[in-house]
């Protein structure tokens, strides 16, 4: 053989000569298709992943069922057959928050193992020493646990449709809401992500994943709660437009009251101050989006998304500003009331959320960069590098 | 080795021009801690392109910390690290884009196949992706592991996938190989080969840093060695200086008893082994051609002669000797 010293190592063309250098910050499709693609071989060539997924399908099936039996058997019971409650948008709230749920539950376990799961395993390091940049890996992982999570999502996608063809929801409302869906689970994603680059252990990464999604999903609706009494005003000077103290029409129906504006101290709950903790809500985000006309009445909304909507909205107006208490012995209104009219704020509230959410996710992303960025400084406690 | 064969259309020639001048690794005084570990503290090393070097040190001395750092994976807190002319630390992606390396204990993605697993690396190299199919094709081929190209990475034995992990580092054609332990679960064919792929990886022109504790597997292997003591280079040498100096060979006779009353006269001091055979210090091979010469010259039945041990495992244990 005329090169006998060939060991079969020749020179790739692409490798020598001048490689253009690229910092972690970096991202190149190629690059985050390797990770990606690597990631997702890694996970859909385990049996578990599908077994998961066909429970996933199971479930949802049956909870969609379940709800549309009972809430075909509320409307058939007398009384009930309001034709303003269609079946759709109540079967959708229900299969929608559903899904939301179980989806919550499922994506920090689809990334929260993504990097610590690797560098114990010893497969972390050799990627970090290729040619992939940072961003690269964690953007491939991110997209990879993504994708996975939009399997479940996709895997619901009939039962949602289901809903919509129940009648009563345009298919905006479920475009929108399988797009906020979606990007609530890669928010998810990403912030397991950014937990897993920064803990040791994968449950270390899994727990406090698990803790912010709690935070965001419960924990936020409790502190609304009980911050309400910090919000409580006792004695907030409110001007009110109210019967003259000569008129006694509150004991006996004596004509037309004549009416003022007086200041009367009362207690006001200032919502307006904390409405942006439910805002924050992966639920509220997806039911204040859902797109499906916000009925004037609370009454008049029958599915749990458009109420959601309607109560969000409500305590970010807060209080109105006059009171008008100028009735009748009858309770009627008395002529030209001088008081604005409260024009609740029904601008969307989802922006808001979906921009926090968003903020948390690129966090995440940014903090699992940081972190993979070589060679490192600082290792975390008890971590080898390989 | 040579069962590998040449890759088609490659010249292997248009790589010489790059290694010459800066290329090698060259490390100075540099130090690293983990915490109150001082895991590396103080090593100095040269190692020369065309030549395999070999680092040597008992567990715990800081080799693989050492290979961390010289891959690009940490930084040193004090001292300065050169690998082909460039520093991985503020030049880390080009030193990257030029070193191999092959961790000591290091996982495979359990799903894939071998093959998926350097068409992975070479796709994480930048390569295009035919090339990397070629690339992957010829490694399986050269760690005699295209049998199993297609079986998932994780039913491989250790060995195997040591030889994988070989291959995996040769992917990218690097400049610098860093090889931490890579004969640990090697069987001995599989040892045999390694020795032969490094050496001529070293002929090719590039650099070759092997880390082993198994003195006697590096005898063949290396040409220099660096001995490494708690974090500290304790001594560097080539192996053929090593290989002169002296030491202990291992004398023995088909009946002890003539063997030792000639080395009593002849004046040579010497220990007796249970076997029978002898023990004695001679520095360099010419002496033991002569003494050799000289015993069968007195009718003594010389059945072998050879060193007791490698010549790095010597001139390792004379270090300890000296430190105690
Ligand atoms: N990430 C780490 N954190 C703390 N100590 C470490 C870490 N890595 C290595 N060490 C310590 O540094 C020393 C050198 O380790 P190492 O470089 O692995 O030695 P060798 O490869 O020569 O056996 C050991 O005492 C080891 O315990
Ligand atoms: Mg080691």
């Amino acid at each position: 053989m005329s090169t006998d010293t060939q060991t079969g190592t020749g020179a790739p063309a692409a490798v020598p000569g001048e490689i253009a250098p690229r910092g972690d910050w970096a991202l190149s499709w190629n690059g985050v298709r390797t990770v990606a693609t690597l990631e997702l071989r890694q996970r859909l060539r385990s049996t578990r992943w599908k077994i998961a997924l066909v429970v996933w399908f199971v479930v949802v099936g049956g909870i969609t069922l379940l709800t549309t039996g009972a809430v075909g058997l509320l409307s058939d019971s007398p009384g009930m057959d309001d034709p303003r409650t269609p079946l759709g948008p109540l079967v959708f709230g229900i299969v929608v928050f559903f899904v939301l749920f179980l989806g919550l539950l499922v994506a920090p376990t689809l990334s929260a193992s993504a990097i610590n799961g690797d560098r114990n395993a010893g497969t972390l390091a050799t990627l970090q020493v290729t040619l992939l940049t940072a961003a690269e890996i964690v953007v491939g992982k991110l997209l990879a646990a993504w994708a996975a999570a939009l399997a479940f999502l996709v895997a619901s996608i009939p039962f949602i449709a289901f809903a919509l063809v129940l009648g009563g929801l345009s298919v905006v409302a479920l475009l929108s809401t399988l797009g906020l869906l979606a990007i609530m689970l890669g928010v998810v994603c990403a912030v397991g992500l950014g937990f897993s680059a920064l803990t040791t252990k994968t449950s270390g990464s899994a727990v406090l994943t698990y803790l912010v999604v709690g935070g965001l999903s419960i924990v936020s609706v409790v502190l609304f709660g009980l911050t309400t009494p910090l919000v409580t005003v006792r004695d907030e000077p409110v001007r009110v437009w109210a019967p003259a103290d000569t008129y006694d029409g509150l004991v006996e129906p004596t004509g037309s009251p004549q009416c003022e504006w007086r200041t009367e101290e009362q207690w006001v709950v200032h919502t307006e101050r904390t409405w942006w903790l439910l805002a924050v809500n992966p639920f509220v985000v997806v039911a204040d989006a859902a797109g499906s006309p916000v009925d004037d009445e609370f009454m008049g909304a029958a599915d749990p998304l458009s109420g959601i909507r309607w109560a969000v909205r409500e305590a970010r107006s807060g209080p109105a500003d006059e009171v008008d208490y100028c009735f009748d012995w009858y309770g009627n209104p008395v002529g030209d009331s001088p008081v604005a009219e409260r024009v609740p704020d029904s601008s969307p509230v989802w922006p808001w959320g979906l921009g926090v959410n968003l903020l948390l996710g690129i966090g995440g992303v940014l903090v699992a960069v940081r972190r993979l960025r070589i060679p490192h400084r600082k290792l975390p406690r008890g971590t080898r590098v390989a | 080795m040579t069962s590998a064969g040449a890759p088609p259309g490659d010249s292997g020639d248009d790589r010489s021009g790059t290694v010459t001048g800066h290329g090698g690794i060259v490390v100075t005084d540099v130090h690293r801690a983990f915490g109150e570990v001082r895991a590396v503290d103080g090593v100095d090393l040269v190692a020369r392109p065309g030549a395999v070097t070999a680092l040597v040190g008992p567990n715990g001395s800081g080799k693989t910390t050492l290979l961390l750092v010289l891959a690009g994976l940490l930084v040193p807190d004090t001292g300065s690290v050169r690998i082909a002319g460039y520093d991985p630390v503020t030049e880390n992606y080009a030193a990257r884009a030029r070193t191999g390396w092959m961790p000591d204990t290091f996982g495979t993605w359990d799903s894939l196949t071998s093959r998926e697993v350097l068409t992975t690396v070479a796709a994480a190299y930048r390569l295009p992706r035919e090339l990397g199919v070629q690339r992957a094709a010829e490694l399986l081929e050269l760690v005699h592991l295209t049998e199993y190209a297609d079986t998932p990475a994780h039913v491989l034995s250790r060995g195997q996938k040591q030889r994988l992990g070989l291959a995996r580092a040769l992917v990218h054609d690097p400049d610098v190989l860093l090889l931490d332990e890579p004969a640990s679960g090697l069987d001995p064919r599989s040892r045999v080969d390694l020795r032969g792929l490094l050496r001529r990886l070293a002929a090719e022109g590039k650099t070759v840093l092997v880390s082993s504790h198994v003195l006697a597997e590096l005898d063949e292997m290396a040409d220099d060695a660096v001995f490494l003591s708690r974090g500290r280079t304790v001594a560097s040498e080539s192996v053929e200086s090593a290989s002169a100096a002296r030491r202990t060979w291992r004398v023995r006779a088909l009946d002890p008893e003539p063997l030792a009353a000639w080395l009593t006269a002849a004046g040579v001091p010497f220990t007796v082994e249970e076997d029978g055979a002898a023990l004695l210090s001679l520095d360099g091979d010419p002496s033991a051609a002569a003494l050799l010469r000289d015993a069968v010259g007195a009718g003594v039945p010389i059945a072998s002669i050879a060193p007791s041990s490698g010549a790095l495992e010597q001139a390792y244990l004379a270090l300890e000797e000296e430190r105690r």
